[in-house]
């Protein structure tokens, strides 16, 4: 996957440099992230199952479509009797629990994004993104927008980008056909560098929405939990959130907004 | 050991069965719309697909038992419907206690949902159970009315009733209001269109399903296989004298499940309350109709 750089508007240098999500961001390649590969595991039969469980995997895929800018109204087309996802044994779902897919479907403003991450975060692994629509590969026309959050890859990993302004269902469901591949060739494992690299994703996380950034997906402990630790796991940013993380409190149960006696 | 190897096959291929089934509404939901629908495998896709999620978000020790709850109940009704073949435990419980192995289900279901503590949930959950309200009445009155007119609860001897007498003597032919009225109340029993108000995707998120995810929605989705199953196999055993080999059981619990199926998902949804006063009007109404016919 290519770095996609954007030339800075034109003569306009002051509105670049005050733009508060892009020049701010960490540094870091793709390249300099560890990559997964799959392991060949020594029994055969094992290769042979790991084999069919991605291959139902790839044929079986639940998609959540957060539905922001555009791109949203290119999937009714894609799923109903035109161009009909479910022959590809895609289909919507409507919670992130049951979901495989995270598709996101246009510009992503800050406040979107906080909503996104949580989403993210919520669903089981292995999840797969899909970035649809120009901006979210690099902004699109919200460039020079304030509040828009540009190149999504740098607050979580994207498994695929499907260009366009919009993209026609044709490409939609080409991209998830790349995706499909991917997945039956094991290749699909982005949702493990988000564990892997959670200080850089926090830390960008961090720089967009503040110090205090916090969800209620404790990341740290479900890499450990699954034993997806790297050195890059931990670091400066996740220290600022172990600093300022509150411990998950129950909503208070009230009617007609009574408050509940303590 | 014969008994033993039965317990085994009953629920496997009822889960093969139910399996088509769900590929069958699903495919003729799809037609219905003008698309194509899913390939074949597409059942077996999704439920493998599901118990391979490496990540599991669970809730607690209810949450894990709610689904063994809903699967273990159905699975424990498979042993009591005879097909043809094997007649399980048919002797030994009759139709009273598949009445109530019935509602095993939908309880663990609620006792799993209550501990996500998902609103949306809990709200699924509650018109799940009044759905459940809706159709056990007209449900209850069908089945007695069964029951009365062949003067045993053992549904594998209602069979055997059925099938000596021919063609005339089935449920359909001897007592057409209480098979009216059971008709009726099927889309309901198999939570499907127009009664899936507790599912709700758009609105509640798919209620009872909202926090399930990976192996927990897999084991709905074998639940949904089970209750497709049930209903079918029930149904044809109650009214189409059950069936004296499997090509012509398999065909009537098939038209059974479609056929209803199909006219339901012309309708659009109703909301509970509109469902239970649908329930407790019409297929009531006409179930005791039924039961004065017979006892008369």
């Amino acid at each position: 996957m290519a770095r996609i750089d954007c030339p800075a508007g034109p003569g306009n240098g002051d509105d670049v440099t005050k733009d508060k999500t892009e020049n701010t961001l960490i540094k870091r390649d793709d390249e300099s992230f560890p990559i997964e590969v799959r392991q060949e595991r020594t029994n055969p039969l094992a290769n042979v199952f790991d084999g069919l469980v991605r291959f139902c995997q790839a044929r079986s895929m639940f998609m959540l479509h957060y539905c922001t800018g555009c791109g949203a109204i290119e999937l009714p087309p894609a799923m109903t009797s035109r161009f009909d996802m479910e022959r590809l044994g895609i289909q919507p779902m409507v919670t992130p629990r049951q979901a495989d897919i995270l598709l996101i479907t246009g510009y992503v403003s800050i406040k979107t994004l906080k909503r996104i991450i949580l989403t993210y975060e919520q669903m089981p692994a292995p999840k797969y993104v899909i970035g649809i629509c120009s901006c979210t590969v690099n902004g699109g026309m919200y460039w020079q927008s304030y509040a828009t959050a540009k190149m999504l890859k740098a607050y979580f990993p994207v498994d695929i980008y499907i260009a366009g302004c919009m993209p026609r269902p044709e490409a939609v469901i080409e991209g998830l056909k790349d995706l499909m591949g991917d997945i039956k060739t094991g290749r699909a494992n982005s949702w493990k560098k988000y564990f892997q690299n959670y200080d850089y994703y926090l830390g960008n996380q961090q720089k967009l929405f503040g110090e205090n950034w916090q969800t209620p997906t404790d990341i740290v402990a479900e890499a450990q939990h699954y034993n997806l630790m790297t050195d890059q796991t931990l670091g400066e940013h996740t220290a600022l959130l172990e600093k300022h993380q509150q411990p998950l409190q129950a909503l208070g149960m009230s009617l007609h907004g009574q408050k509940e006696k303590a | 050991m014969h008994l033993l190897l039965e317990l085994l096959l009953m629920p496997l291929v009822a889960f093969i069965v139910g399996l088509a089934m769900v590929l069958m509404l699903r495919k003729i939901a799809a037609r219905l719309q003008r698309r194509i629908g899913p390939p074949f495998l597409q059942p077996v896709y999704d439920i493998v697909k599901l118990y391979s999620k490496e990540t599991q978000i669970s809730h607690g020790l209810i949450h894990e038992m709610g689904i063994v709850m809903a699967v273990g109940g159905y699975i424990a009704a498979e042993t009591l419907l005879p097909v043809p073949g094997m007649r399980g435990l048919a002797d030994m419980g009759g139709i009273v206690t598949l009445t109530y192995l019935l509602m095993v289900p939908s309880l663990g279901m609620a006792l799993g949902v209550g501990q996500c503590a998902n609103p949306n949930g809990s709200i699924g959950i509650s018109r799940a159970l009044t759905a459940m309200l809706a159709y056990d009445v007209p449900f209850i009155l069908v089945v007695f009315g069964v029951a009365w007119v062949h003067g045993t609860t053992n549904l594998a001897e209602i069979i055997e009733i059925q099938q000596q007498g021919g063609v005339q003597t089935w449920g359909l032919v001897q007592m057409p209001l209480l098979a009216l009225a059971g008709l009726m109340t099927l889309p309901a029993m198999m939570g499907k269109q127009p009664f899936e108000i507790y599912v709700a995707p758009a609105e509640i998120a798919t209620g009872p399903m909202v926090e399930m995810g990976g192996k927990f929605m897999g084991g709905l989705f074998v639940m949904q296989c089970f209750q497709l199953y049930t209903v079918g196999v029930l149904y044809t055993t109650l009214f189409l004298g059950g069936g004296e080999n499997w090509p012509v059981f398999l065909l009537k619990v098939f038209a059974v499940v479609a056929i209803p199926m199909s006219a339901a998902l012309m309708f659009p949804r109703y909301r509970t309350e509109d469902m239970l006063r649908l329930m407790w009007k019409w297929p009531v109404l006409i179930a005791l109709l039924g039961l004065v016919m017979v006892m008369t």
